[in-house]
């Protein structure tokens, strides 16, 4: 039997959160829909391991998280756009937008996150998930994901600071090396 | 200076979060006073945060891609049905009574949507999505609470429009707060009651119109929600709530005078 009116209904609702959370992570608008799009997949397929007591949106954000995930193992392309190549797919994209310069910055910042920090930086601020919320999404402790947002936290203002990199990050191009892509 | 413990950057990362218990958020608060190169720091990480935020909300505002419509009416015993077709496309889908005639609603009035890009239903349907994004909230339903006074004089600074926080409460609902959101005409305002007993939630939603010319009341059924909106001089309004048509009317009506009286007669600010 396939899911219940009720439960595409529901899952009709979440669209909007669900591709926010997908723009999240991947950087390109087609394939961040791609990816929602695998995301309702699964979700209809398993309708029947959703726990109705839950969060749909939470259950929701997981699976698109691990089809994310699933994604970057089959094909590192799908992660984020290459940094020396986001200014390029911004100009193709939001040529419009006045604060053009301000958006190449941060799409080059979060070009900077390995997947565990940006997907918990965006689950936490930008889903606005509590920690507790975004453990469940992330299948880590809560104790993982705070600490996963503050290292996000220190790259991302690293990179727009121009400063030095933060010891220990895996960011490894200084912010005058990137024009030499 | 108070004698505050020593916190790490992963410590108010946490407290920017809103994460902690009440003792150790006045805590890190103090400490925070005392320290005004970690407040600039945390400062900066909330500037980030809200500028990421503006980046990425206004996904939220976008009209959902027909695909995942097809996709989720799709294997659907109700959309295989030749007769439900054809009665959709008929346009003769009104009641509740069909299996599944909600989604079907639904799929057809992305067509509408996307037919008519930029015409006055569009920002009805981002009412409706506005509505269902944001009532489950548990954490976060609200950007600025009813409590704050300010929430009247900030979304109509941000949004110039004449937003005005209504009364409800013969009806039932209590004012929780607002938020302001991306609409195709610029920023909207959502503003969100809750009936206390039943936690039944309700959106207001405020936005600047087209030039289209001003219309009388709506009523439109998306999926479990009704939606009751009009577009005046200056400001167009949909009431959003998953209640009964008679119940949404009747709070419709009272937004709709209070909208017309002059400010002084709205609800104060709580």
């Amino acid at each position: 039997m396939s899911a219940p009116p009720a439960f595409r209904q529901q899952l009709l609702g979440a669209i909007p959160r669900l591709r926010r959370y997908a723009r999240s992570l991947v950087y390109d608008a087609a394939a961040a829909d791609d990816l929602v799009q695998s995301a309702l997949e699964r979700a209809l397929n398993h309708w029947r391991q959703f726990d109705p007591q839950r969060d749909l949106v939470l259950w929701l954000l997981a699976i698109a998280h691990n089809a994310w995930l699933d994604g970057l193992r089959r094909d590192r392309h799908l992660d984020v756009v290459a940094p020396e190549r986001v200014a390029e797919a911004l100009d193709r994209e939001r040529a419009h937008e006045p604060d053009i310069g301000l958006q190449i910055d941060l799409s080059e910042a979060l070009a900077r996150l390995v997947p565990d920090q940006r997907s918990a930086l965006m689950l936490v601020i930008v889903e606005q998930l509590s920690y507790a919320e975004a453990a469940v999404v992330l299948q880590v402790p809560e104790g993982t994901v705070m600490s996963r947002v503050s290292r996000a936290r220190a790259v991302l203002r690293a990179w727009l600071d121009g400063s030095a990199v933060p010891q220990g990050s895996h960011v490894a191009v200084k912010r005058d090396l990137r024009r030499v892509v | 200076m108070n004698a505050t413990e020593d916190f790490t950057d992963t410590d108010l990362s946490a407290w920017l979060d809103g994460e902690g218990s009440a003792e150790r958020r006045t805590q890190i608060e103090a400490h925070l006073r005392d320290h005004p190169a970690a407040a600039a720091r945390v400062r900066l990480w909330a500037a980030d945060r809200d500028a990421l935020r503006a980046r990425l909300d206004p996904v939220l505002g976008e009209p959902v891609p027909e695909r995942f419509a097809r996709t989720l009416a799709r294997d659907a015993r109700w959309s295989n049905n030749g007769w439900a077709r054809a009665a959709m496309a008929a346009g003769l889908l009104v009641g509740g009574g069909l299996i599944g005639s909600a989604l079907t609603w639904q799929v057809q009035s992305q067509r509408m949507v996307a037919a008519q890009a930029g015409t006055s239903q569009g920002w009805v349907q981002r009412a409706a999505y506005a509505h269902s994004v944001f009532t489950p909230e548990p954490r976060h339903p609200v950007e600025v609470r009813a409590q704050e006074e300010h929430l009247a004089r900030w979304l109509t600074r941000r949004t110039e429009l004449p937003v005005k926080l209504f009364d409800l409460r013969d009806e039932g609902f209590e004012l929780m707060g607002g938020r302001l959101l991306p609409d195709a005409t610029g920023k909207s305002a959502q503003l969100m009651y809750e009936n206390p007993q039943t936690k039944e939630r309700v959106t207001v939603y405020l936005r600047k119109p087209e030039a289209d010319a001003p219309t009388t009341f709506r009523y439109v059924k998306q999926g479990e929600l009704g939606l009751f909106y009009w577009v005046e001089p200056g400001i167009g309004c949909a009431l959003v709530g998953n209640l009964p048509k008679e119940r949404l009317l009747a709070l419709a009506q009272i937004v709709y005078k209070q909208h017309e009286q002059p400010a002084a007669a709205s609800a104060p600010a709580r």
